[in-house]
């Protein structure tokens, strides 16, 4: 099953699908996806990637993820794009 | 071959110490500056080794070598062109995989390199086993296993890196990527060979299939045909893999990293949940991890402003002293009072108010972000700080800008990309210092009532989030989300935190002093020549006229440029009296006016040399004026809004 990676609960784990691109923000149209997915992937977070949700911040703050041995803070918005495959 | 001067820097992935190894090598030795023309600091250092002299660079600490920030365009740039003699890799072996994806890049760039396996006390308290010769046999690059807190290691560490210089060492084994790919590299750096490029062919032929549009547009001038087939063949890859082809290469270099780490690293899973994990648990926990937060920023700020406080205090009366001994001896002639009021009241204002506050200031930043503290505040308050759109590490340098906005804006330097910084020192100089509340309660809140002095922090609060999100919007370039790694608590090398301290507040005191000695002779001049009373009048239209104040209070504004606090101290002096209720024609509308346009405009000299350093002339002076202009602006609006109210 495919989900968000914010919508993960802590302790679940998944394998990275995907990332979606930054919706377009007037200019600089293609640097803008390009450079959101490849701070993510330069992070580690690759298509077929496991990571693990630890927890997450109060109000829609950042998530904590387990990911290629350290942890991760990704903020909400960016784990918005983030999909993910869970086995259920 | 026997080099008289050997160059190395010193590259890998943040928080892996590499800022405690420089410190080793270089002691004393070493000096802070920028790289030219970018807000990005340099830290170069020499060394003396077996009759050799060492210069080495420490680059920023980075993830990767792409483009997404100034550190990465730096240091590749540094590495390829510049071609340090050798390339020391500091490696984490704690994290072993996510850090190898640095070094395979930096294999890739050709550069001779030796590998620091670093804070293996670390890994082995993480029940990490790493076998270094296989390792090392694997890569084809020596490797040494470092402890630089206790300074294991480090001899080895340079004995090796001379070695490598002077006697070279075999090529590191090639990367090899899989089939697809690997076959398409080949056939691109074919095409990139026949160029005259500063960069190794195959680099430059993976960075083309990435879409790396720094090095398409160098290729491109030289020969368009190249860049178009690189297209052409990452798109055929983007086609077999379903995924862009920079994620490809991307998701296998990750591959071979962490295939690398299975095979050199053994993992006994602890037993028991250290300390830690415990600390980590606890401070950032839902509900638990806020009032840590508040307790550690409130006692970090007690004991900052405490001890900036008495020292400044301290210094004041020791200048006082040394006042009037120089009376003595100089009398009090126009030069003898230019030269003090001028020159020497300047180096005390520097000496006072900017010394006392940062040096704490500095080693409790430096403490709690080598510690790992502060990559947990800025999980906690991430979401809040997005609202105006920065991200959770700004809420450190805004809390701080409470204080003292001097050291405020040089902590800005924690944020990633240039932008943010901008972004976030702007949003500091608007914070009101500890100076600043000095006049909203003690003129405001003495006079006019407690809740209007609140009432002027929450509008400042608004005019943050405002002006923040203006600057947000209109700010060019990509607003990024926090991706922040949170390593392991550990603790910081206290060696390194104060020679920290030490040569930031050095490169402080050069780039600012001199600043605010001429502000302040200046205005000394300004006031020992009798100018002070027409520029009073040159003022009125927009003192008396706009703002509705009496016009003496534009000598104030001037002299806050000085210290904020001088305001109010000048208000009395120029009044001859302290008790301002008695004034006739400063009533509360002006009080409130008058308060809300000393909190608001310029930032004192000293934060203007800070916005100096860290931003360039340009961005300062733009900073300045607008804020000047701002705060008359709002100030007149105010006063036109309360005379409505018919207070």
């Amino acid at each position: 099953m495919e989900k968000r990676l914010s919508e993960l609960k802590p302790g679940e784990t998944g394998v990275i699908v995907s990332i979606q691109a930054l919706t377009i923000h007037r200019r600089h149209r293609r640097r803008h996806s390009w450079g959101f997915q490849r701070r993510l992937e330069d992070m580690g977070l690759t298509p077929g990637t496991k990571i693990m949700i630890m927890q997450s911040a109060p109000f829609h703050g950042p998530i904590e993820i387990y990911v290629r041995g350290s942890r991760l803070a990704i903020g909400r918005g960016m784990a918005e794009r983030i999909l993910v495959s869970v086995e259920k | 071959m026997k080099k008289d001067k050997i160059i190395i820097s010193l590259a890998g992935n943040a928080n892996v110490g590499k800022s405690v190894i420089f410190n080793h090598l270089t002691g004393l030795h070493q000096h802070i500056g920028n790289w030219p023309g970018k807000t990005v600091e340099k830290a170069e250092g020499t060394l003396h080794f077996k009759g050799h002299t060492i210069d080495i660079i420490d680059l920023p600490g980075i993830y990767s070598l792409s483009t997404f920030s100034i550190e990465e365009l730096i240091s590749r740039e540094y590495i390829a062109v510049e071609n340090p003699d050798l390339v020391i890799n500091v490696v984490d072996a704690s994290v072993l995989e996510r850090n190898l994806f640095f070094t395979l890049q930096l294999v890739e760039l050709e550069t001779p390199i030796v590998i620091a396996l670093n804070q293996m006390d670390m890994a082995k308290k993480k029940g990490i086993k790493i076998n270094h010769e296989k390792m090392e046999k694997i890569l084809g690059v020596p490797v040494v296993p470092t402890v630089a807190t206790s300074r294991a290691g480090i001899h080895e560490l340079m004995q090796t890196s001379v070695d490598v210089v002077e006697k070279g060492v075999g090529k590191p084994t090639k990367i090899r990527y899989g089939e697809e790919v690997e076959t398409r590299i080949q056939k691109l750096s074919e095409m990139v060979s026949r160029l005259q490029l500063p960069y190794p062919a195959r680099w430059a032929a993976i960075k083309l299939l990435e879409g790396d549009e720094q090095i398409e547009g160098k290729i491109r001038q030289l020969d368009p045909e190249i860049v178009s087939v690189a297209r052409k063949l990452a798109e055929e890859i983007e086609r077999i893999h379903g995924h862009s082809c920079s994620t490809v290469i991307t998701s296998e270099r990750y591959e071979i990293a962490g295939r690398i780490a299975r095979e050199v690293q053994e993992i006994v899973p602890l037993r028991k949940l250290p300390m830690r994990e415990r600390l980590h648990a606890l401070t950032t926990h839902k509900i638990l991890g806020y009032p840590v937060m508040v307790a550690v920023i409130l006692s970090v700020f007690f004991g900052i402003f405490s001890f900036g406080d008495y020292t400044s205090q301290l210094l004041g009366i020791v200048f006082e002293d040394l006042c009037s001994v120089y009376e003595g001896v100089f009398g009090t002639g126009m030069l003898a009072t230019l030269v003090w009021g001028g020159i020497i009241e300047g180096l005390i204002a520097g000496i006072t108010i900017a010394l006392p506050y940062l040096i704490p200031f500095y080693l409790v930043l430096y403490f709690i972000e080598d510690s790992g503290y502060l990559s947990r505040i800025a999980f906690l308050m991430d979401n809040l700080m997005h609202k105006i759109g920065l991200h959770g590490k700004a809420f450190i340098p805004m809390m701080l800008g409470y204080g003292c906005n001097v050291p405020a804006c040089l902590g800005c330097r924690i944020m990633e990309t240039e932008r943010e910084r901008l972004l976030a020192t702007f949003v500091v100089t608007l914070v009101p210092c500890a100076a600043t509340s000095v006049i909203i309660l003690g003129l405001v809140g003495a006079y006019v009532g407690f809740e209007w002095a609140l009432l002027l922090y929450v509008i400042d609060l608004l005019i943050i989030f405002v002006l923040g999100r203006i600057a947000f919007k209109v700010l060019p370039g990509e607003s990024t989300g926090l991706i922040m790694e949170m390593h392991d608590y550990r603790t910081p090398h206290l060696k390194t935190v104060v020679k920290q301290t030490w040569f930031r507040l050095k490169d402080f005191v050069i780039m600012a002093f001199p600043l605010i000695i001429a502000g302040s002779f200046i205005i000394k001049l300004i006031d020992v020549l009798g100018f002070l009373e027409p520029i009073a009048d040159i003022l009125s239209p927009v003192t008396v006229v706009w703002l509705g104040l009496p016009a003496i209070t534009g000598i104030t504004l001037i002299f806050g440029v000085l210290r904020k606090e001088l305001t109010l101290l000048m208000l009395a002096t120029l009044f001859e009296t302290a008790d301002f209720a008695t004034v006739v024609g400063f009533g509360s509308v002006q009080m409130i006016v008058f308060t809300l346009v000393a909190m608001l405009y310029i930032p004192c000299v000293a934060t203007i040399a800070a916005l100096v350093k860290e931003q360039g002339w340009r961005r300062a002076l733009f900073i300045t004026v607008f804020e000047i202009a701002f705060a008359i602006f709002v100030g007149g609006i105010a006063y036109r809004i309360l005379m409505l109210t018919g207070m």
